[in-house]
């Protein structure tokens, strides 16, 4: 997708970023291209571990020490965040990209009331009195469905929901036009993950700002998001709609995932991919997800595939696209999966 | 909460009173008649007896132990062998000069301690990280009376920058009053003992900070607070330090009692007429009264730190609730 980069609000390409570790530098995202327009929802999905939550953290610029970027950047409201300075990189923070983080318990300081932390944000983007800050803190703490009184109650005075809630108005406090999600419901129970999306929604739709969802919830990412990318080993291996993107997968790792997925009212029980992600620091020659892919070619193990435009708005990265219409009702056959898992039981380790 | 400060209280007399009873029994374990200083034993064998019966020392050891306790709940402490003035007087004076030095030096030492400790953890990795903890340890480990006699023989003897001992020039106050202590004199006396005192004391609270700042550090909140945009002094003081502080705070009070124990050394070298030097003094002239007063005294500022530091906890910590 060529998207022109004058109305993207978020816009990211090549970006490529590595760890260094004790056996040497792990490639923990490569040739990420992301676009992301004013008021969509873009889901991020992929399993623990493929650096969905590393992405977030290089375009919120607080990479651990021993991670730095290789190459590509990120454009937000068309100014490059990798190579602008530390202080224009923290006027960014908060006030231009905020972020609603995945343990709510841990995110939150224990030692000062959540009314002060939320106030803290805007004290240090805004030029206002400590009364004004406190009065705001209060109405978004109210507009997130948490008494405003409780405000100067401290975080473990809170329910696991009213934090995760708390989090949230902490992230829209400067109205932002972008929040980036980072599992945001995955320590709570479904009934109060289906609260806390619902009220994410009307706020977005007062508030109108753009959302970049994380997940390994497949379903989250259907409910929320017209836009899905899927991530695998530091690879978007695939974009597109949503709704295209769940019904005609393009990519064998996603028609995988839609097996994984249990459905309700089917006798099928869900196939899982076999085998785990490949060591990053030694990252395979050919194609990231060829060792479990079970259409995998000569070609696929000695050369990357690309990521290549295949319907409007759709991308995938594999050899085999073009063909996937043939490979799809075979994806959905266990023993498809299964021939695979012998394979790699009675292959010789290298 | 008031039940909670009673029943504490409680426990504060019960250790009390075991340390009390601990050391009657304790001076009287020793080898040796320590009533020999006092009564001698080239006296008459009916002068001595008299004494004896004068100091109640001819009673049942009991009857002395009930005697001993009402004594004490009334701060009689009895008199000095040597001096034969009341205990109480001969200690007052001592335990207020060791705790102007000991206090503002362990003050001092807590809050260079864990700014240093803190910055230290900060710039991990770095050159003046690992200096910096390499001479806290090698200045931890080396013996303090050492480190003294060092200051003593580089700024007071080389450089001739401070006196050598003692708490005022000799006979400049002949009467111990405030007067002393208000003047330029005292604070020059004061300064080496004070400086060699935080110096070795600071490296405790540094490495402490250091390493509960160190994980402090990957903490979720410490990341959040720098995605919100906060400055980097901001989060390191305002999240980090804040956190981290606890466990530090609450071993200064702890620490108080020992330190004034400790002052023994640092007061010997120095020769600082403080409670430490009282102690060295009674012990080596078998004035038991004497020591056995700076003990209990010793006792009950432990104990009384180990509650402040309770109370701190709840304080700092708002999880932290008293019932």
């Amino acid at each position: 997708m060529d998207a022109s980069g004058s109305h993207s609000l978020l816009s990211i390409s090549g970006l490529s970023a590595s760890y260094s570790t004790q056996r040497g530098r792990a490639s923990a995202l490569s040739e990420i291209d992301l676009d992301l327009g004013k008021g969509e929802n873009l889901g991020l999905i992929g399993e623990s571990g493929c650096g969905k939550s590393t992405l977030l953290k290089t375009v919120m610029g607080v990479m651990p020490g021993n991670a730095r970027i290789d190459a590509g950047s990120i454009a937000f409201q068309g100014r490059d965040l990798v190579s602008a300075t530390a202080e224009q990189r923290r006027a960014v923070r908060w006030a231009g990209i905020s972020m609603v983080t995945q343990s709510a318990l841990n995110a939150l300081n224990p030692v000062l009331s959540v009314g002060d932390q939320i106030a803290e944000a805007i004290l240090a983007h805004r030029d206002v009195s400590r009364a004004e800050a406190w009065r705001r803190t209060q109405a978004l703490l109210a507009m997130v469905g948490v008494a405003p009184e409780r405000a100067r109650d401290f975080p473990h005075q809170f329910s696991g929901g009213m934090r995760q809630r708390a989090i949230i108005a902490m992230a829209l406090a400067l109205e932002p036009p972008l929040v980036l999600a980072d599992e945001p419901t995955t320590a709570l129970d479904v009934v109060v993950q289906d609260q806390i999306f619902r009220s994410l929604r009307e706020l977005q739709q007062r508030l109108g700002f753009s959302l970049l969802l994380v997940t390994h919830d497949l379903a989250l990412v259907i409910e929320n998001c017209e836009r899905v990318a899927v991530m695998y080993a530091g690879m978007i291996v695939e974009t597109g709609p949503t709704r295209d993107v769940i019904r005609r997968p393009a990519h064998p790792y996603t028609l995988g995932l839609k097996n994984a997925l249990p459905r309700l009212g089917s006798r099928e029980e869900p196939i899982a991919i076999p085998g785990g992600p490949p060591d990053l620091v030694d990252p395979p020659a050919g194609c990231r997800f060829a060792a479990r892919c079970p259409f995998a070619l000569l070609r696929c193990h000695a050369e990357p595939p690309p990521l290549t435009s295949i319907d409007v708005g759709r991308q995938a990265r594999c050899h085999r696209a073009a063909e996937i219409d043939t490979l799809a009702p075979l994806a959905a056959l266990p023993r498809t999966w299964d021939a695979l898992r012998g394979q790699s039981l009675d292959a010789p380790s290298a | 909460m008031a039940s909670y400060l009673v029943r504490r209280l409680g426990h504060m007399v019960l250790t009390l009173f075991a340390m009390a009873t601990l050391m009657f029994f304790l001076f009287r374990l020793l080898p040796g008649d320590p009533t020999a200083t006092v009564i001698s034993p080239s006296l008459y064998p009916k002068a001595q007896e008299a004494m004896r019966q004068q100091f109640g020392l001819d009673r049942p050891l009991f009857e002395q132990y009930l005697l001993y306790l009402r004594n004490l709940c009334v701060l009689d402490f009895g008199f000095s062998f040597q001096t034969n003035r009341p205990v109480f007087e001969m200690i007052q004076g001592r335990l207020l000069n060791t705790l102007l030095l000991i206090l503002p030096s362990m003050l001092a030492a807590y809050l260079i301690g864990a700014v240093i400790g803190a910055m230290a953890a900060w710039k991990r990795g770095g050159g003046a990280e690992v200096s910096v903890v390499l001479t806290a340890t090698a200045l931890q480990s080396a013996p303090l009376f050492w480190l003294s006699m060092l200051a003593i023989l580089l700024f007071s003897i080389k450089l001739d920058l401070f006196p050598i001992g003692h708490i005022v020039t000799p006979g400049l106050f002949p009467e111990q009053d405030w007067r002393m202590y208000l003047s330029l004199d005292f604070l020059h006396h004061l300064a080496l003992p004070f400086l060699v005192n935080t110096l070795y004391q600071l490296c405790f609270p540094l490495l402490l900070m250091r390493s509960t700042m160190l994980s402090t550090i990957g903490e979720d909140y410490i990341e959040l607070a720098r995605m919100k945009g906060l400055s980097e002094r901001r989060v390191l003081f305002r999240h980090a330090a804040r956190n981290a502080l606890l466990p530090l705070a609450t071993t200064l009070p702890m620490i108080l009692g020992w330190a004034v124990a400790g002052s023994v050394v640092i007061e010997t070298v120095f020769s600082w007429p403080g409670l430490g030097l009282l102690m060295i003094e009674a012990i080596s002239r078998a004035d038991y009264p004497v020591a056995q007063a700076a003990f209990l005294l010793i006792a009950l500022l432990t104990v009384l730190g180990t509650f402040v530091a309770d109370l701190l906890y709840g304080l700092l910590d708002p999880r932290i609730v008293y019932d």
